[in-house]
């Protein structure tokens, strides 16, 4: 039975960082573990001994029983189109201009690419636990959304405005209804645009009952997966946050945990009121006070929205700590998440 | 009146890009231009930094000469059918915003197009000395950049193809567009940065862009050695320890990095609207 743990939050709270250490803590703990990341600093490939994550699981050399996979969108839809399509149908998919960019750009498309691959992982039965770190599109939510935002994609909403409602035949649907429609708007709009969207929606269409039984069973696995959810004290992370536990609810998910990155010791926030002893040299002490003045006004900062989200979602909060420079070894990493109630309520 | 000026603010999430916006249209304001601001992305960021909740479509005036409006894809769709591809009386409009919708849906570059083409827009309006726009982050807006050139590829004539490239021009024109990406010093938004620079100077989408490196830390005048002074196990020790290594960790990557302006790492307890005041000090110092 393999176990999944979600990462999600805003930008630039260090997901990607905390979805290493995390992992790095299980795979020390003997668990098969692999890490599924979007697009890793080079520090951090480097903390895990890898020059350079690829598409398929690689084992760490530095770190025994842990794998780490980059997520290729391009290539994992292709992987979904060979499964779900027709190979003529998929040859056609595959090349049309509409099918790139909605591959490279519909935002949903990178998340639902991440929940296929989860799914297979899952399925695999390879791993005890895989550690997912959300593509950053939406602040993660997209990835929760994805199943049901790609079915409406390819489920004819579009397709019914294109091709009027329920015609047999393609050759017929085009006759009676969208071409007259079709050319009218070309003509203003300029070329063969809508046409060729057509030919493409249609396309798509043909793969829509194994997408949404697909989306189905990866709805299932997130369903059973523990998410936390990663902030800091900045208004974007913070606003992220509770959008998060407004809109996973609808999904009828319940996040774990919160982890407050970039936490300051809490003992900061009054440290510059408190006398300096031992320093001789007032210069030094001068400067020595006005840092803590200045981080001691950050603390206090972390601590009010400490409290606030504390007070707010009744799940427990776990701190980790600010270090500078970044973690740069698997090490590093595992001391981050170690002995902070984090993992323990992952397993 | 001179010519109006159209200022794109990204950058990776999470570096202060609606800060940066908020700041860059006070600190215009405060010099006395009429200034409208445009949040492109839907993020609560401006309006929050410029302490207006609820911007719509339709500009408000936020304080004086600072206005701001958020985009709305279905209005804006509207507005460029009427007043962009001038779509003749009598002919079938209805059917015609329904096709884009679809398309801006699916085809590439039209969603993008009918975003980035209202403040390009309210550029030529001729109402404003400054537009400035909080774009999408980086991965996202290069792809708005290309709009008009994916357009053109997909479309050989008629009044889109016309309209993309009158927005290609201006967003190439070094007098009026000026895009300006924002950073912190911390490897992965440097490294964003960097990529993104290459890739506007290979395709030549837009001038070239200024970099501000925002949230660096003021210099303490703290150093490794004198940290040693401190007693051991005390915060001051501690907080002078984290201080030093995250002055040498920033300095490393502002040094990574061509920038034009630093903006400081305002730490404490601050509002928003109290960031974005600040930073736009923190851009004019006093002289």
């Amino acid at each position: 039975m393999t176990g999944t743990v979600i990462v999600t939050g805003a930008g630039g709270v260090g997901k990607t960082t905390l979805s290493a250490a995390i992992a790095v803590e299980f795979a020390a703990s003997g668990h098969r573990t692999l890490v599924l990341t979007i697009d890793p600093a080079k520090r951090l490939a480097d903390a895990l001994g890898l020059a350079r994550l690829g598409d398929e699981p690689t084992p760490t050399p530095t770190v025994p029983n842990l794998s780490g996979a980059m997520l290729d969108v391009s290539a994992s839809w292709e992987a979904i189109i060979r499964r779900y399509a027709d190979p003529d149908v998929g040859d056609r998919l595959l090349v049309n201009p509409y099918f790139r960019a909605i591959a490279d750009r519909f935002p949903a498309a990178q998340a639902y690419a991440a929940g296929e691959r989860m799914a297979e992982y899952i399925e695999s039965g390879a791993w005890d636990v895989i550690v997912i770190d959300t593509p950053p599109s939406g602040g993660g939510i997209d990835f929760f959304r994805a199943p049901a935002t790609t079915g409406d994609l390819v489920s004819g909403k579009l397709l019914k405005w294109l091709t009027g409602s329920h015609l047999p035949g393609r050759s017929l649907l085009y006759r009676f209804t969208a071409k007259p429609m079709l050319r009218i708007a070309d003509t203003v709009l300029g070329g063969p645009m809508l046409s060729d969207v057509a030919d493409f929606l249609l396309d798509l269409r043909t793969m829509y009952d194994a997408l949404t039984t697909r989306s189905k069973t990866i709805e299932r696995h997130l369903r059973a997966s523990r998410t936390v959810i990663v902030t800091t004290a900045d208004p974007t992370p913070l606003h992220e946050t509770h959008r998060f536990f407004r809109e996973l609810t609808h999904v009828d998910i319940d996040p774990v945990a919160i982890v407050f990155n970039r936490a300051l010791p809490a003992d900061w926030s009054d440290a510059a009121a408190r006398p300096l002893r031992g320093v001789d040299d007032p210069e030094l002490r001068a400067l020595a006070k006005a840092n803590l003045r200045a981080w001691g006004a950050e603390a206090r900062r972390q601590g009010d929205a400490m409290i606030e989200l504390s007070a707010r979602y009744g799940v427990p909060l776990i701190t980790v700590p600010w270090t500078s420079p970044p973690p740069d070894s698997a090490d590093d990493l595992r001391e981050l998440v170690h002995d902070r109630g984090l993992v323990e309520r992952l397993a | 009146m001179t010519a109006t000026t159209l200022t794109f603010v990204t950058g990776k999430g999470g570096t202060g890009k609606s800060a940066i916006t908020a700041a860059t249209a006070i600190d215009l304001a405060r010099s006395g231009r009429t200034v409208l601001s445009i949040d492109m992305g839907g993020s609560p960021g401006l309006e929050t930094h410029l302490r207006h909740p609820g911007l719509s479509y339709r500009p408000v005036e936020t304080r004086p000469g600072l206005w701001a409006m958020t985009m709305d894809r279905a209005t804006a769709l509207d507005e460029y059918l009427k007043l962009q591809l001038r779509v003749p009386q009598g002919a079938p409009t209805r059917q015609i915003a329904g096709a884009l919708s679809v398309l801006a849906d699916t085809a590439p570059g039209v969603r993008e197009i009918i975003s980035i083409g209202k403040p390009i827009y309210e550029t030529w309006r001729g109402v404003w000395d400054a537009v400035v726009v909080d774009a999408p982050p980086l991965g996202q807006f290069q792809s708005y950049l290309r709009a008009p050139a994916t357009i053109r590829d997909l479309v050989p004539t008629g009044n889109v193809r016309r309209q993309a490239d009158d927005l290609a021009a201006t967003l190439a024109d070094a007098d009026v567009t000026d895009v300006v990406i924002v950073t912190t010093p911390a490897e992965l938004p440097v490294r964003e940065t960097l990529e993104a620079l290459a890739i506007l100077d290979r395709e030549s989408l837009a001038p070239p862009p200024r970099v501000v490196v925002n949230r660096s830390l003021e210099p303490s005048g703290l150093d490794a050695s004198s940290v040693q002074r401190l007693p051991a196990g005390g915060a001051a020790r501690a907080a002078a320890e984290m201080q030093v290594a995250m002055e040498a960790d920033e300095a490393e990557w502002r040094s990574a990095v061509d920038h034009d302006v630093e903006l400081p790492f305002l730490r404490g307890v601050l509002t928003p609207h109290e960031v974005a005041a600040q930073l736009a000090d923190a851009m004019r110092p006093p002289s």
